[in-house]
This record gives C-alpha cells, structure tokens and sequence, in this order.
C-alpha cells in the first residue's frame, strides 16, 4: 500500500549526526553544489533553477527562479538574501527539521542563491522559539567560515560572503516577506505596501531577495544533479521537485514526510500510519491555517499547488492537519480565528477588525450563543476582509471561516439551532497517563 | 501601559516555608540589574553585522531581556533605546509588538503551552488544565515563589509530538498530564 | 505629464502623483483617513480602495502613483462603493457611541464618511466593543488629551510627531485589535506643534484640552486670518460664536505654514478674553507731567510705598473730542521737549504707515517699533521652514512703512528716542508728547517699571485694545480694534506681505487704528480722509520701493514677496528678551 519508496533528497542526511560537521557534511556529498555554481556564470544558474521549475516552499508558491531573476545587474546597490525561517503557520515544523539535521545544506543553498543574485550578506530571520535550532545554525555557520566556505573568499573564489543568524521575537506576522524586512530593521513587523517589491526595495533598501528554508535547500541539489533531473519528480512541469509534508493532528505518525510533490491525501495518510486510533477521517487542512478544509471525499487528491488551487484551497506550507470524525469543525475554527487575532499585526482596517470579528462571532456560535443570520454575517465579514487588506494576513483569516460556512453548514446550523455544540468534549488522557 | 506586578524575589523561597514567609519574600524588591560589560561587548558585536544601528535592536533586547532577569523594566527598555540611540516610544513600541518580549515580571521559569490547532487536536487542553492546577495560579500570573508563570501560546513548530510546551529555552515533546507534572516539580 | 482619467474625468499630473491627488485635481474625492500630503503613505486604513482598470483587485488610491498615461480609474461601481461600505462597518464596531459628548462632531472623518459612504445600520449587536480601560482621558502634554477608545489607528499622529515635529515621542504600542497609540511611560508629548496632530486627527480620539466642550463646531463661524504670535505670520482661520473666539486652526499655505501652526500661535487670543477691554476714548483731566504734587491722579513715587495710587477717575469721550485733545497735543507742545511716536510689531503696515506719517506731520524723528523676543518658533514647510523669534507679527512691516528711525535724521536731533530708550531708559522723560500706538508690545504694557517710565512724558497718548495698566496711565486713551476686529496686512520674516480681514466687528467705540488714525492726519491735510486699510495700502505701495506693483485687491492669497533688498535696509532687533515671554503658554 505505500507508495515506491522515494529517494530522500532533502532530508537523505536526517539520521546521520555527522553532516552536522563541515567534514561530515562533505563527506556526505555536501558543498559540491556551490563548487559547481561558482564556476558557472550568476545568470546561468538562475537559469537552472528558473528551468528546474522550484516554487517556493513557504506557501506562496512562486517560481524561485523568476524571483531571482527581478534582481537588478550591476554593481550600485548591495543586495541581500534573507533566508525565512521564521515557520510560524500552524502544522508546519518542516523547517525546524532541515535546520536541526542539516545545517550545512541550507547554508549550502544560501550561499548559491547569493552567487547567483550576487548578494553579498545573508540574513536567516529565524523564529525566536527555535532556540535550539538556532544554536546548531550559529555553530554550523561558525565552522563554515573557519573551513573557508564563508567569509572574503567563499571556496577561494574571492566572492565575499557573509551569514548572520538573526532571530524573531514571537509574532506570526513576520513570515510574511515585508513584515519579516520590517522586523529585520529593528521594527514592528507591520507589512509594507507593495510596491515596490522586496527585489527593488527591500532590507535597508536594496534590492533583497526572501526564500523559505525548503526552498534553498532544494537548490543544492538542483546545482549538482540537474534541472531535468529535478523536473522528472512531482506530477507535471509546474509542480516538481521533491516536497516535504508536515502531517499532524489525528494520525498514528505525525512526523515529516518527503515524497514527490503531488502525493494524493490518502498515501500520505498512510505513510503516517492512518487515523489516530483507527478513527475515521472526516477533513484535511492541507496547507496551513489559510488552506481551506477539505472534506474526506477529497482524500485522493494530490497534494500539490495546481491540484489544491483548483480544488479551492491551497497547498501553502504543505502543513497537513488531519480531522476525524469526533472533532467539533467549529471549534477547529474558531481556534484558528482566534490565531489569527492574536498575529494580526493590526495596522489595516479590515484584518485589524474582521479577525477580531469573526473571533467574536465563532467562539458565539461555539458556546451556543449563535444566532440564525450568524452564517450570512460570518461570509459577508470574509467578503469584505478579502482583496481589502494591506498584506494577506486577512485573506489568509478568511480562508477557514469561509470554507467552515460552505462545506459544514449544517454543522453550524447545529450549534445555532441546538444552542449547544453537539460534540462532548474529549479526554484525550486516562487519569494523566497517555 | 500595563504597571508591572509585584517583582519576584532574588532566590528561590525554600520548600515548605510558610505563606507569611513566601509573601514577605515576594514583596522584597529585586536588585536592579544594568548591562553587564559581557552583554555591552555582545550588543557591540551585533552593531556590526547590519548597516544600521536600529536593525540590532531586536537582538540587544533578547540580550536585555536575559539582563533584567527574565522581563524588560521601563528602565531596561529606555537603556536599550539610549545604546542605540532610538526614540524611547519606538523601542516600546517594538517590545510590546512581539510576544517573547515580556514588560511584566514573568517567573524565573516561562512556560509556554502550544494551544493552536494541530496541539488541540491531541489534547492541549488537558495539558493547560494540569499545568493550571499543579502551579495554583492562573495564566499569565507568576506563582508566589516566583518561581513559574504560564501562558498559552501559539504553533511552536512541533505538531508531530503534540500536546508539547515550551519552558525557558527547551521543547518538552510528546507530553502526557503525569510527564507535565514530573517536568514541573523538577524545576527549581 | 502623464494623464489619467477618473471616472470619466481626464487629468494630467506629474508623474509620480497619487490617486487621491490625482482625483483631487479632477474633482473626485476619494475618501481616505491615514492619508495626509506631508506624511509618508502607509496605506492602512484602506478606504481609498479604488478600480484600476487592468488590475484584478482593487487598489488603495495613495499607494498607487499615475506613471504614465493611459490609467483609468473608477470610485463610482458597486464594487467600489461596497469596500468603502465594508470599511466603515469595520471602523464603526468598535468606535464608542461617542458623538454627544465629543468634541469632534461636526468635523469628524467617521461621521462624514459614515454619511457619505456607510450604512444606517449595526451589525454588531451581540459582541462587547473593544475598550482601552483607564485610556479615555490621558493628557499627552502639549495641549492634547488622549481618547484611546475613538482611535482609528490611522497612525497620522505617530507618523506627524516622527516625519514633521521630529520629535517622535507618539509611538503604536501592542499589536492587533489592542494595537494603540501613546508615549512612552512618563513622557510627554514635548513639542511646539503639539496641538498639530489634534487637527490631523480624523477623529476625537485626540483632542485640544483648551477647546475641551467650549463649543459646538457647527455653531462656529470660520474667517481666513493671520496668527500674530510670531513674525512668521502662519495663516489661521479664526473660529468664533458671536465675536467671543473659540479657538484658532491653521490654514493650509505653502509657503509659510504648510499645514502647520504652533501652540503658541494658538494660545493668542485667549489674551483678548482674558484681560479687560478698553471700549472708550478716556481723557484724564490734567496734562501735567511728574513732579505736580496736587494732582492726586499722578502717581508719586515717593508716596508710593506708603500709599497706593488712586484709580484714575475714567472720563469717556467722544472720538471727536478725543482727537481733537490729542491734535492739540501734537499742535501745541513741540516746543517743550520731544515729541516721540512709538509703534508696536501688532500694528498693521497701513496703521504704521498712518502713524508714521503723524510722525511725519508732527516733523519728528523720533519714531521706533517695539518688538520683544518670544521662544523661538519652528514652523515647518516644504522649503525648509521658518523660523520666528519676535512676540509680535509684523515689527518688519511697520518698520517699512516708516516707523524704523532714519540715519539722516539722527544726526540733527541728538540721539533718536527709540523703543530702547523709552521702554527700557529714559528717554520719555525728556519727551513732551509720547504717543504710543499701538500699547500691545506685550507685558511691557503691564509691567508697572515700564509704565513709570513711559509716564514720564509730559502727555502720554496710547491707542490699545486693552484696558492695561499703560492706557489707565495715559492722558488720552483711544480705543482701537484687535486684528480680528480690523483689515490688513502683516509682513513676515521672510518679507512676505499677507493680508488678512477682520472677523468680526470690535465693541463699544473701538475702532481699528487706521480709521482713527485717518480721521487725526485729516485734520492736517484733507487728502488723509476716511482712508481704510485697502486704500493706505494702495498708497504704500505706490510711494515705497518694496512694495512697488502690489494692490490690496491683487495681492495672492498665499502672499507677496516683497522686494528684498529695499526690504533689507533695515537692521535686525536688538531688544532684549524679557523675563517672561508676552504671550503665555
């Protein structure tokens, strides 16, 4: 019943504590990658990367290489990368892992993306609740100057690099690429308007170019093995590569999981060993708290950004939240509603107000004080919040609420008519023990 | 702007001391530190690494934060504002953005409970109500020892070993209420 | 310039405009709160959404800039309207039911907008609004007080007190639904356009502590003037009830006061409420100066300590009657001593220039301006800004118009009894007629060592609005008007010429100088006759090289620059700043 299994790409050194260590990391194939690029010329290794068809790995799903590519030539300006390893949506933990297990390959791929947008710093804006994947990076990065992979002359090749760990203090909202340039310069890290986009206006104001820490650290491997190679994984020529899904909630296995991108629920499903305690799937977040649930007649769907798109939600962070048939999708929501509350940055009109809200309005008909216009209300609120908003913290807020009222109206009917929820509050521990 | 509680004693009271006692320990005002030349050599390692000086000021004030024990005085903060030669009201503005920077006494202990959705799937509630109940005070208050202080909290990145908290610098994973109680009662 | 059309109406701007500048110029309002010309765009308010044609979502209308022609932008389809409807239900959740006891109403952005562009209804009725506790009331210093509960979070305070005080001391504390403004713990908002983010405020979230429930808005009539607390000559609206001013807000002028205006300035006319007014001519009845033991009007210095003096017993005339006194004077007594003219920075340029041909009738030189120094004010504008750091606005006009004393004249009659001299020495004692016009150069009119010495003239002639201790001194005191009861024009420190017109009528008998002063040089030479402000400026303007080519009725409502190097020739002050400034904060 699993599928054939898949060659690890990014987390192939996940169980070996020696890739930690420059020499192990090398040993292990490591830094080839940015030997190769430093002998080709910037542009043509955008153009690998652009060919291999890399969409960002932290929700937006852009092509990699294209946003490379909006860099400005020349030598005026400094430019910046900054690495987003802020992964503060809920269910993903993806990032922690490759920091964790694989310093040396994220730094790998930093260092490349540098050489080809011809940045000279990097800033990995890492959340401050990783502490201890901070401390691996910081140590790794310490021995890749003292090894010559950073510093004046990366590789001997006289390009001048330099990467800072630079850590968050708790707000959600500096994921996003403009709220994240803002908390880098010392600020609230309320978005700006845009545009002017990062790649003109960025950190400091240069040219900066923001990548999750999935998707630099496929780069490495695009380098070395190639973009047709990277293209022949995934389901077509606008989703490939290899991706890494973070399941969790009411499975046997909740873990990370890297397959091909394109994997259908349902295997991933199994991969993580099937429902929690044999019970029955009744929806799926596939993407994040923004991703809009599907139900469990969707399980065969691929998990990969055109497929979710058309099915009406998103594969984001590829953070698979898994719901059985016991849980209150009120509640669910509300808990959701209630995160996004609490991260908006509070700056425009309607995020500031519609998550505030639909909080209200949620945990009302989560207590059974709904009211019989509460449905109508609750999508009208969304329709205001959607394309209105400064940055798309609000979007992103309507995205569950909106998909709670179409797909489980009844459920919400429910609460309203029966002024209760009608599911018993569960015990998940006997008496303390698991 | 919040006043800032009852500050905590400078040690730990004894186990079993009286309530009388503990309360007259709690009241006892703490020493005030200042920046250590450890902290000042570190703020001035950061100032190098970005083209301006307000870019390190998230940095500088985690290291204040770890100087004044735990939280950011008034006095901490226009001290980080005065190195870095920024406007009070901006600095403060910063710390009451972000929610690992505290402008209240918090407990020499921080606990931090992942309540979002993926944690509340297996059961965070059960493990807010034991923490609730073993520490004898609510959220966001500082037990009288001053020892532990709790909140709940947002996706801290570790929903494959949900229910999990956080407490001080360490992820406490895959817990049960009887892990949640033993991790507790270790804490000094 | 590239064009762009709004709803049908094509414009052309410069490149780089935005939409809601754009619209403007066409004629379109696109509603907007966070947006201000002067601050940077932070696009958070989101109620200037409009459609650009071409782009799928709909775009906030400050952050989008005409580049290039061909833009089409439309504020009147359903879509359009329906966004402006969601924002203002999003405002108006959690804004308190306020309106009744809020300053604001009458010129608030969520009233306006809520009319204009919102719905008659709430949809939020089963939920608790959002409250600050203990935020309703906070004084931030200045002149403000903080309503946290009416904010919009619009962020043009903060962004004021950083981009144009520069000052920084607002900041936006916390985050999300508790997001608020405020200051530092303890500190204070400490700067001199501290009252400038009230104004800018779109709501009664701040508000003026000195306008705190004085008056409805909607009972307030507004007339264009001048501020006369500085030489910088900021423009103002003066809002009053019936003649009794309730407050004063800047007028936008680019190249004076921008948007702006200083606490100062607005503090000023609180004086003319304050202190008593004189609303007649009043003549004493002996003309005799020190030294006459049996007038018991005059004070005596040496029995001052053991007694104070009598009040004058108050003898109202006529304004016939009172001129022809004082032409008597000016006719009568040349031979007994000097006969000094000493104007004040409040007079009008045509008062000054009238005065200063009185001077010219009474063949004296001896004629100055009294200006004291106040705070330095800075008032910022898009050219860098201006500076001002006399008391009073128009010292440079009235020095022009021929009250600065001339090098020529010096030299025949011994040293020129100036300002310095006659305030500050001793030189009205050997004057036998001092006509002080007008008396406001400050709390020198108060300060009884002033007055003593002024009261050494042998007659003592004051035109003033006040009913201070100077005009009580006086032999003959004349009523005149404040320069919101009078037409004219000030010259400011950058030898601007403004004119500005009165706002309502003066009491009693006062009259504005000019008219008075007309009446007096006709008895001279009939050609002075029923002059008012227009006309003498008219004449100024033909007869002195700074002004050449300008007319009263041709004047730019921004101003006129003068002609700077005639308007040069005359030196800088050199009073000392006295103790307390003239006009209290």
């Amino acid at each position: 019943m699993a599928p054939a299994a898949f060659e690890p790409v990014l987390t192939r050194n996940a169980g070996n504590p020696a890739v930690l260590t420059v020499d192990g990391y090398r040993k292990s194939g490591g830094y080839e990658g940015l030997r190769k690029a430093l002998a080709m010329e910037p542009d043509a290794v955008i153009d690998e990367v652009k060919r291999s068809g890399l969409r960002g790995r932290g929700g937006a799903g852009f092509s990699a290489g294209v946003k490379w590519s909006f860099i400005p030539k020349g030598k005026g300006k400094p430019k910046y990368l900054v690495c987003n390893a802020d992964e503060s949506e809920p269910g993903t933990f993806k990032d922690r892992l490759l920091m964790e297990k694989d310093p040396h390959q994220l730094i790998e791929g930093c260092a490349i993306c540098c050489w080809a947008v011809q940045a000279s710093t990097t800033y990995i804006y890492i959340r401050g609740e990783y502490t201890h994947a901070n401390a691996i990076m910081e140590q790794a990065i310490k021995e890749a100057y003292q090894a010559g992979i950073l510093g004046d002359s990366v590789l001997g090749s006289g390009f001048k690099l330099d990467i800072y760990m630079h850590q968050g203090a708790g707000a959600y909202i500096c994921g996003e690429e403009t709220g994240m340039i803002e908390s880098l310069e010392g600020k609230r890290g309320q978005p700006r308007v845009k545009p002017p986009f990062p790649a003109v206006v960025g950190a400091f104001g240069a040219p900066t170019v923001i990548n999750n820490v999935e998707t630099l650290a496929n780069v490495p491997h695009i380098v070395v093995r190639g973009a047709d190679w990277f293209k022949s994984i995934g389901t077509d020529e606008r989703n490939t590569g290899p991706k890494l899904y973070a399941i969790s909630g009411h499975v046997e296995r909740p873990g990370t999981y890297e397959t091909a991108i394109g994997i259908p629920f349902g295997e991933l499903l199994d991969l993580a060993g099937g429902m929690y305690r044999g019970g029955k799937l009744k929806a799926y977040i596939p993407g994040g708290a923004s991703a809009a649930i599907l139900t469990a007649d969707q399980a065969h769907l691929a998990l990969d950004f055109d497929t979710m798109t058309k099915a009406g939600s998103m594969l984001g962070s590829a953070a698979v939240m898994v719901m059985d048939d016991a849980t209150c999708m009120v509640r669910s929501v509300a808990r959701l509603a209630k995160f996004f509350n609490h991260e908006s940055c509070g700056q425009c009109t309607p995020c500031r107000e519609g998550t505030n809200w639909m909080e209200l309005l949620l945990t009302r008909v989560e207590h059974g004080e709904g009211r019989p216009g509460d449905p109508q209300l609750l999508r009208s609120v969304c329709k205001n919040m959607n394309g209105t908003a400064l940055c798309a913290l609000a979007e992103a807020a309507v995205g569950p609420v909106d998909s709670l009222i179409k797909r489980f109206p009844e459920e919400v009917e429910q609460h309203i008519r029966d002024r209760a929820c009608p599911f018993p509050r569960r015990r998940y521990f006997e008496n303390g023990a698991s | 702007m919040s006043e800032p509680t009852a500050p905590a004693p400078a040690t730990p009271g004894p186990a079993g001391s009286t309530a009388a006692a503990t309360a007259a320990a709690a009241a006892a005002p703490r020493e005030q530190p200042g920046w250590s030349a450890a902290a000042q050599a570190q703020v001035k390692e950061l100032l190098a690494r970005y083209p301006t000086r307000e870019a390190a000021l998230i940095p500088a004030l985690h290291i204040a934060q770890r100087e004044w024990g735990g939280w950011l005085p008034d006095a901490a903060i226009a001290a980080v504002a005065s190195a870095l030669e920024l406007p009070p009201a901006k600095v403060y503005g910063v710390v009451t953005f972000y929610d690992l920077l505290h402008q209240h006494q918090v407990g020499r202990h921080r606990i931090r409970i992942c309540t979002n959705l993926p944690c509340m799937l297996r059961g965070s509630d059960e493990i807010m109500e034991t923490v609730r109940q073993e520490l004898a005070v609510g959220e966001d208050e500082v037990t009288p020892d001053g020892r532990c202080s709790f909140v709940h909290f947002e996706c801290l990145g570790s929903c494959d070993t949900a229910p999990m908290m956080m407490v001080d610098d360490t992820y406490h994973e895959n817990l049960t209420p009887e892990r949640v109680r033993r991790i507790l009662r270790e804490l000094d | 310039m590239p064009k762009v059309t709004i709803d049908d109406r094509t414009v052309e701007v410069e490149a780089g405009t935005n939409l809601i500048d754009a619209a403007f110029k066409a004629g379109v309002h696109i509603p907007h709160y966070c947006y201000h010309p002067r601050l940077s765009v932070v696009g958070q308010c989101r109620m200037c959404l409009v459609k650009v044609e071409g782009m799928g979502k709909l775009q906030a209308g400050c952050a989008t800039q005409v580049m290039k022609d061909g833009m089409a932008v439309r504020t009147d389809l359903p879509e359009v309207k329906e966004a402006q409807q969601g924002m203002m239900e999003f405002l108006l959740i959690n804004h308190p039911l306020d309106c009744p006891i809020c300053d604001q109403a009458g010129e608030c952005g969520l009233q306006d907008y809520a009319f204009k562009h919102g719905v008659a209804f709430s949809r939020f009725q089963f939920e608790d609004k959002r409250t600050y506790p203990g935020r309703e009331r906070i004084p931030l210093g200045g002149n403000v007080l903080l309503n946290m509960n009416r904010c919009i979070q619009c962020t043009r305070c903060i962004r004021f007190t950083e981009e144009i005080a520069g000052t920084a001391e607002l900041g936006f504390f916390h985050r999300g639904a508790r997001t608020e403004i405020g200051t530092f713990p303890g500190k204070q908002l400490d700067n001199q356009l501290a009252t400038c983010v009230v104004d800018i405020c779109p709501v009664g979230a701040l508000t003026s502590t000195r306008f705190r429930f004085a008056e409805r808005v909607f009972y307030l009539d507004k007339r264009p003037s001048l501020c006369t607390g500085c030489e910088v000559g900021c423009n103002i609206t003066i809002e009053h009830r019936r003649g009794a001013i309730k407050r004063y807000k800047p007028r936008f002028n680019p190249d004076v006061n921008d948007y702006w205006m200083c606490d100062y300035g607005r503090a000023t006319f609180e004086r003319w409420r304050d202190l008593p007014r004189l609303s007649a001519p009043r003549l004493r009845q002996t003309g005799s100066g020190p030294g006459v033991a049996t007038d018991p009007m005059r004070p005596r210095p040496d029995l001052a300590a053991a007694r104070p003096p009598a009040p004058p017993a108050p003898a109202p005339v006529s304004w016939r009657e009172a001129l022809d006194v004082v032409a008597r004077h000016l006719r009568g007594r040349a031979a007994e001593g000097a006969v000094a003219f000493l104007g004040s920075g409040f007079l009008t340029t045509e008062e000054a220039y009238l005065f200063a041909r009185l001077a010219d009738v009474a063949g004296t030189p001896h004629r100055s301006v009294a200006v004291e120094l106040g705070p330095e004010r800075h008032i910022p504008n898009l050219q860098g800004g201006l500076r001002g750091s006399e008391a009073a606005p128009n010292r440079r006009g009235a020095e022009l118009a021929g009250l600065a004393p001339t090098t020529a004249a010096a030299s025949d009659a011994g040293p020129i009894l100036d300002a310095e001299s006659l305030l500050r020495g001793d030189g009205a004692a050997r004057c036998a007629v001092l006509v002080v016009c007008d008396s406001d150069f400050g709390a020198a009119a108060w300060d009884p060592a002033t007055v003593e010495r002024l009261r050494r003239a042998r007659v003592l002639i004051v035109f003033g609005w006040a009913d201070s201790p100077l005009a009580q001194a006086a032999d003959v005191a004349l009523p005149v008007a404040t320069h919101a009861e009078k037409d004219g024009t000030f010259v400011n420190v950058e030898w601007r010429v403004q004119r500005f017109e009165r706002a309502f009528p003066p009491p009693g008998q006062a009259r504005p100088a000019v008219e008075a002063l007309s009446e007096l040089l006709a008895r001279y030479d009939a050609r002075w006759a029923n002059l008012a402000a227009p006309a003498v400026f008219d004449r100024l303007a033909a007869e002195l090289p700074a002004f050449a080519g300008l007319s009263w009725h041709r004047l730019p409502a921004t101003g006129a620059a003068l002609d700077v190097p005639a308007a040069r020739a005359f030196p800088e002050p050199h009073l000392q700043a006295p103790e307390d400034t003239a006009v209290g904060i």
